[in-house]
């Protein structure tokens, strides 16, 4: 039985070999050989070297091959039509404008953070000019490698990191959701109804779905709820967590339930597991409200249940830091805030059905943007102080 | 300990559930609702009355459905490769392959113009089922021509598929994460759990086929002299394991339209849970049936209770399901696994 046992013994050991090697492809493909080649044709002839014949005063001062970005993306990965989708719009305008290349990076777990923004960090070939780390969640991650690599600029979006090497990029999504709260508040207590969906004049409930309990999503909840407050006293907001950014079925068993206890318009800010809730609107004749992106536009398909979106400019988070890098003037150090003042945050209507809105209701949320802006109201960032 | 919901009689049940493990879950599951509407109902206005205002609505239903269909289904596929002796934990690794597999293929269909709608999305589940099922061969040829360790093959049926849909994803869509197909209803998915719970008991319960599977897991030497392929008996079984977790991943994905492939993927563990589960239901169909659905109706549940606002953190009810689990686990877990389960036959002719 010797030679069996050697067989055994073989295929144990070639199993895990190929094991050991498909753990590494999950992070892999995305990770290191990928150009952003796959993802659409924008992106491949912007990272080419067209750039630079444009740009090329700009490049030339202090790199031979132009810039070098690297791209860590939240959980959730590309293709969520929301918030990294919208980091990467960023780069690739930044391709386009300016002499950068970039490679992009999609972690599959939390530990996956500190491995690839340390991968880009002590890369040489080619070197990296900037390490862009979107989402709070690297955030942890980023306080351990920051200081490691005090030569290399870091990028954090949606978090703040005191230290001389990271620009960060924070945004007010309290005062955008304040005005989506504002504008499901208002049409709820109507009779409404536009492309595939309806209100429920039974009640004035609305509801809101999160994808991870943190206090960046909590502000989300915070402004929408304070926001559909500040109009009427009488609705009422439902709340519920996924626990997941990446469960679509979870998002959609979420905001079901909301829609079988009389909620008529639901926002969302919970990444990946959204499309389950534009998914059961669709399904139920409801609303929903989009987040981060115009997702009537990269949602097309539930473009006639969202009524509009609460977009977050996290795209000029990233172009602003690579313009600051390609110009020399990137600030170690400094965080940004971006509001409904600087347009970091904003209330966009729905692509298909955003014009059947009644204009007095547009007119009210525009009102209440105004006196957010001019600092009439206060918006919390915590639900507990609403 | 003696479990005292033991001496309960219940006169039509008793006769199908002779295990009076399962018996014990099922009385318990019930029991627990019909005291909770009882409190509801006298006390409309107190918490009680609020959690069956939760759990008693038609949304429920659909949403335990939706949720149970792959666990279920999964777990039945496991009972099948355990019962013939192969231990299977790379359930989750069919579902994960079966999920994107059928959203691929429906995709392509409808996007080439050659079926749409319902029609894409059922051929698109059967391709799922196929590709679970060719993954489930594979582990098979593996684990009973190759004699590999059945816990390291079960590992890298899992991790090939969550590398790999992901990957394919990537290299088709642009993206780990798919586009839409449309979703279907949740009665296919009560349907299919339905049937396969049925399916699954008569098949193992009632024929010779169900008899011989379970030779081959508890003494495969007696199977064998009486001249049945120990071996057949365990590639069918590895195989009913891919038909049914591959039924239930294309449920899973078709139920939402869509793929996600980051993280752990969609499936999001359900393939494990798949394991307690047919555990807790000691290796019954109708056991798992009522494991599995306990567990869907409390994440519903949990989903329902968020919105009550008592001030509860989500994430600690979140993982209601998880620990109502562990607790029942605890007080009526008894589980004998099938004595030559793990084990390779060697046939001495």
């Amino acid at each position: 039985m010797a030679s069996d046992f050697d067989r055994r013994r073989f295929i144990q050991a070639a199993g895990i070999t190929g094991i050991a090697g498909l753990a590494g492809c999950t992070g892999g493909p995305e990770g290191s050989s990928d150009d952003g080649s796959s993802d659409d044709g924008s992106s491949d002839d912007g990272s080419s070297d067209d750039g630079s014949s444009d740009d090329g005063s700009d490049g030339s001062g202090s790199s031979d091959d132009g810039y070098n970005v690297g791209m860590v993306y939240a959980l959730g990965g590309l293709g969520d039509e929301s918030f990294n989708d919208a980091a990467q719009r960023g780069i690739i305008d930044a391709a386009e404008d300016f002499d950068v290349s970039y490679d992009e990076s999609q972690p599959a777990d939390a530990g996956e953070f500190s491995q690839f923004q340390r991968l880009y960090a002590e890369s040489t070939d080619p070197d990296y000019d900037l390490v862009a780390s979107i989402g709070f969640a690297q955030l942890d991650a980023l306080t351990e490698t920051a200081p490691d690599f005090p030569e290399q600029n870091f990028l954090l979006v949606d978090d703040q990191l005191d230290e001389p090497n990271v620009a960060s990029y924070q945004f007010s999504e309290e005062e955008g959701s304040f005005l989506t709260g504002a504008l499901a508040a208002l049409l709820t207590q109507q009779s409404f109804s536009a492309g595939a969906g309806e209100t429920n004049t039974d009640a004035s409930r609305i509801g809101f779905v999160g994808g991870v309990d943190a206090p960046l999503i909590r502000k989300f909840q915070a402004g929408y709820e304070a926001g559909a407050a500040y109009v009427s006293e009488d609705v009422e907001v439902s709340t519920s967590y996924v626990g997941d950014f990446t469960d679509p079925s979870g998002g959609q068993e979420a905001a079901l339930s909301m829609i079988g206890s009389d909620v008529d318009i639901i926002y969302h800010a919970a990444g990946g597991s959204g499309v389950g809730v534009f998914q059961a609107a669709q399904d139920e004749g409801r609303f929903a409200i989009g987040v981060d992106s115009d997702q009537s536009l990269t949602e097309d398909d539930f473009d006639d249940v969202i009524l509009a979106s609460m977009v977050k400019r996290v795209d000029r988070a990233v172009y602003e830091s690579v313009e600051n890098v390609v110009n020399g003037e990137f600030e170690g150090g400094s965080q940004v805030l971006l509001g409904l003042e600087e347009e970091g945050v904003s209330c966009v209507y729905g692509n298909a059905i955003g014009d059947d809105i009644p204009q007095e209701v547009k007119d009210e949320v525009d009102s209440v943007r105004d006196e957010i802006i001019a600092g009439n109201i206060d918006v919390p960032t915590d639900p507990d102080d609403v | 300990m003696r479990n005292p919901l033991s001496a309960v009689e219940i006169p039509v049940v008793d006769r199908f559930l002779g295990d009076g493990y399962v018996r014990n879950v099922v009385v318990m599951t019930f029991g627990s609702l019909a005291l909770l509407a009882l409190f509801g109902a006298l006390f409309p206005e107190s918490v009680a009355g609020d959690l069956s205002g939760a759990v008693f609505t038609g949304g429920m239903v659909a949403a335990t459905a939706r949720i149970s269909a792959p666990i279920v289904l999964a777990a039945l596929g496991g009972i099948f490769a355990e019962k013939s002796g192969v231990i299977n934990i790379g359930l989750e690794g069919l579902l994960i392959i079966s999920a994107f597999t059928s959203i691929y293929v429906a995709y392509v269909l409808g996007d080439a113009g050659i079926l749409t709608g319902g029609n894409a999305q059922f051929v698109g589940f059967f391709a799922g089922v196929l590709a679970s099922v060719l993954l489930a061969f594979v582990f098979g040829v593996v684990c009973i021509e190759y004699k590999a360790d059945q816990i390291i093959a079960g590992l890298a049926v899992w991790l090939i598929a969550l590398g790999l849909a992901p990957f394919l994803s990537t290299v088709f869509f642009g993206s780990v994460n798919t586009p839409g197909v449309g979703n279907i209803g949740w009665q296919y998915s009560a349907a299919l759990v339905a049937v396969g719970t049925v399916v699954a008991w008569w098949t193992l319960d009632h024929t010779a086929f169900g008899t011989h599977l379970k030779a081959a897991g508890e003494n495969p030497r007696a199977l064998d002299t009486v001249g049945v392929s120990v071996s057949k008996i365990r590639h069918a079984g590895v195989i009913l394991s891919g038909v049914f977790a591959g039924a239930g991943g294309s449920l899973l994905a078709l139920g939402v339209g869509r793929f996600g492939g980051s993280g752990e993927t969609m499936v999001q563990g359900k393939g494990f849970i798949a394991i307690v589960v047919y555990l807790f239901g000691n290796y019954n169909p109708l056991g798992a049936l009522g494991a599995g659905t306990l567990f869907a109706s409390l994440d519903a549940l949990q989903t329902r209770l968020q919105q009550l606002g008592y001030g509860i953190p989500s994430s600690l009810v979140e993982t209601i399901p998880y620990v109502v689990v562990i607790i029942v686990l605890a007080f009526v877990g008894r589980t004998r696994i099938p004595s030559a389960a793990g084990d390779h036959y060697e046939t001495e002719e």
